[in-house]
């Protein structure tokens, strides 16, 4: 009980920690925004090597502001033995596409936009991987995981307006379709932990290159992970994600992610 | 713990719900929205550029060609065929066609839409397509004010690395425009063909004839949208048909012109059973509606139809005459077949064949009128097997 008693003293700081880092995100950068990711997941131990896992995830953009994310995922978790484990899943996910206005000049010289409002549209999204991990004695942790995905969009109708700036009028372009369209990206995540048995905080830092045909973005992730018990953790992270080289269907600012997540274990 | 869980738990929670609520689009309320029939400018559709920050004039001169304007290396030739190649350069781009060549091509890779502006060019490539573009993102294909445009392809294709589907090949949707003329000749494959889908806008002509060495006049993936200009698809192959889309075929304007004669065609699938490959005027494997424009279609081959169409035929307005004459000894020349429903609703529609079903929705009835609905109250209406005249 004593226990517990001090670690809700510690949680507190967490959190008044995590309120002083949503507030300095909102002052990021207007090349930037800030976004929260907050996941939680269960997980099955089936025996020593198998494991499943249910994992939820949202995510939100514009300095928090805009809902930009739904996850739902089933994993599963083959260790094939002490420093090689392979994963492979399936994650449907409810995006809300960011609009997209282009302003041009018309044949007969009028200024316009093409407008396309944000839209929400759902993707399927296939993974597989294979994590290579080192512990040594110091409980320094090295891993590294090679992801490969497959993310497919289906067709989608969207509303798309094209609009006369000198006049000030929008017109609904009538049955716009945006075509579906799958893409294959390789995932390179390098990590560093420091992993103590038993210990309440399991600290992280990594750095994870998006390549497909190039890279197109990288994501560094400094965070630590939470035991609260054997069945309960909680993950607290700070994540910059820097845009390289997507698609323009693709695109996004840099990211300041403040991520929070929940783990169960059955 | 549970208590310690909660001071992490619902401030994340309060902080999502209260404060992800908004939507960061622009904010256009000041914009009034109309129906658009008062913008005598609107007819530019998804405007094609009609200025760039590179743009390279190409012309042929029989096996030769002159390039300008290519200030960032972009272009090689090899003969008189040549590659533009931009790279990842998001610089607005557009190519100028002029000249003549019997043995000439143009292939284009690019990550970005671009502008190829036909000024009175005529590529004849006798082993792949006159035009290839590689680009997945929009092309816009303008035919200059007066000027006659041909492109044509040879009867067969040398292998290449990258796909090559008809004379004017495109990866990405594709937006014909301007007040030109375009003629394709298909001998291969298609006379267009687009990975994407195609849209037809302004005053544009384009003409089409494929060969019996050929298979269809134009073959859109993602969808064809014909808007404007006028349109004259000749198709002689067996089993070719005019427009062939996988996806939506969406008229609301110009006019439209489609002659298939080619027979049915019979081949073994896979597992080695018979299957027959109707010509077809066009051929849509989703929504076929109309709303305005003409269409007419005469197909004379045997089984040719007018329009085939694995979803709904809704005709709204416009004009459509559906003509066919072919026999019915391998397959059946319907005006109209839909697997789910015809429904007419305003405009003039005719439909009449010689042999088998004006109208066929894929009902079992032997009733006429029950092989389409008509909505609305027509001004006349006749429905027979072999003819369905509705006018509103």
């Amino acid at each position: 009980m004593q226990t517990y008693r001090h670690l809700s003293g510690k949680l507190r700081y967490v959190v008044v920690l995590l309120f002083a880092i949503h507030y300095s995100l909102f002052t990021a950068s207007a090349q930037s925004e800030g976004g929260l990711l907050a996941g939680i997941e269960a997980e099955k131990k089936i025996n020593k090597e198998f494991s499943i896992s249910l994992e939820g995830e949202l995510r939100t953009r514009n300095d928090f502001k805009t809902m930009d994310r739904w996850k739902i995922g089933l994993d599963a978790s083959y260790k094939v033995n002490n420093w090689l484990k392979a994963n492979a899943g399936y994650s449907l996910l409810d995006y809300n596409n960011r609009e997209k206005v282009e302003y041009y000049t018309s044949e007969k010289g009028n200024e316009k936009i093409k407008w396309r409002p944000s839209y929400w549209s759902v993707k399927h999204r296939f993974h597989a991987s294979l994590t290579g991990s080192h512990k040594f004695m110091n409980g320094i942790k090295l891993s590294l995981r090679e992801r490969w995905q497959y993310t497919y969009r289906p067709e989608k109708e969207t509303e798309r307006y094209k609009m006369k700036i000198k006049d000030q009028t929008m017109t609904l372009d009538d049955g716009y379709v945006r075509s579906g369209k799958g893409k294959n990206q390789l995932r390179s995540r390098f990590q560093i932990e420091y992993d103590r048995k038993r210990a309440l905080f399991t600290p992280y830092a990594s750095v994870e290159l998006y390549n497909s045909w190039g890279i197109e973005k990288v994501r560094y992730t400094a965070g630590t992970d939470i035991r609260l018990g054997k069945q309960h953790s909680l993950g607290v992270y700070y994540r910059y994600q820097d845009i390289r080289n997507v698609d323009e269907d693709d695109y996004d600012p840099d990211m300041h992610y403040l991520g929070l997540g929940y783990k169960f274990k059955f | 713990m549970r208590k310690s869980f909660l001071y992490m738990i619902l401030p994340a929670l309060v902080l999502v719900f209260a404060t992800s609520c908004e939507k960061d689009d622009t904010d256009f309320s000041q914009y009034k929205l109309t129906d658009g029939t008062d913008d005598d400018d609107d007819d530019d559709g998804d405007d094609p550029m009609t200025s760039a920050s590179d743009t390279i004039y190409i012309a042929w001169n029989g096996a030769a060609v002159s390039v300008t304007g290519d200030n960032d290396g972009y272009v090689s030739v090899s003969g008189a065929d040549v590659t533009v190649d931009t790279g990842e350069d998001a610089d607005s781009l557009m190519l100028v066609l002029s000249g003549t060549t019997d043995d000439g091509s143009l292939l284009v890779n690019r990550s970005k839409k671009y502008t190829i502006l036909l000024n009175g060019v005529s590529i004849t490539n006798a082993d792949g397509p006159a035009i290839n573009n590689q680009c997945s993102k929009a092309l816009y294909v303008v035919c200059a004010d007066g000027s006659t445009n041909t492109l044509t392809d040879g009867t067969a294709y040398a292998d290449r690395s990258y796909q090559q589907k008809g004379a004017l090949f495109s990866e990405g949707q594709t937006y014909f425009s301007g007040a030109g003329t375009l003629n394709v000749y298909g001998n291969c494959k298609n006379a267009i063909a687009c990975d994407d889908y195609i849209t037809i806008e302004g005053d544009i002509t384009i003409n089409t004839v494929t060969s019996d060495t050929g298979s269809n006049g134009i073959k859109a993936n993602d969808g064809m949208y014909i808007n404007g200009g006028t349109l004259k698809i000749k198709v002689v192959s067996d089993g070719g048909r005019g427009i062939r889309c996988d996806s939506y075929v969406n008229i609301t304007g110009g006019n439209t012109t489609i002659t298939t004669s080619g027979d049915c065609v019979i081949e073994k699938n896979a597992e080695g059973v018979a299957d027959t490959t109707s010509a077809a005027g066009i051929k849509c494997d989703s929504l076929f509606s109309m709303s305005g424009g003409s269409l007419t279609i005469s197909s004379s081959g045997d089984g040719g139809k007018g329009i085939r169409c694995d979803q709904n035929v809704e005709f709204s307005g416009g004009t459509l005459v559906v003509k066919t004459t072919g026999d019915n000894d391998v397959s059946k020349p319907k005006g109209i077949k839909s697997d789910t429903g015809i429904i007419v609703s305003g405009g003039s529609f005719s439909v009449s064949v010689n042999k088998s079903w004006a109208c066929d929705n894929g009902s079992e009835s032997e009733v006429p009128s029950a092989q389409l609905t008509v909505l609305g109250t027509p001004v006349s209406s006749s429905i027979e097997k072999k003819k369905v005249v509705i006018t509103y």
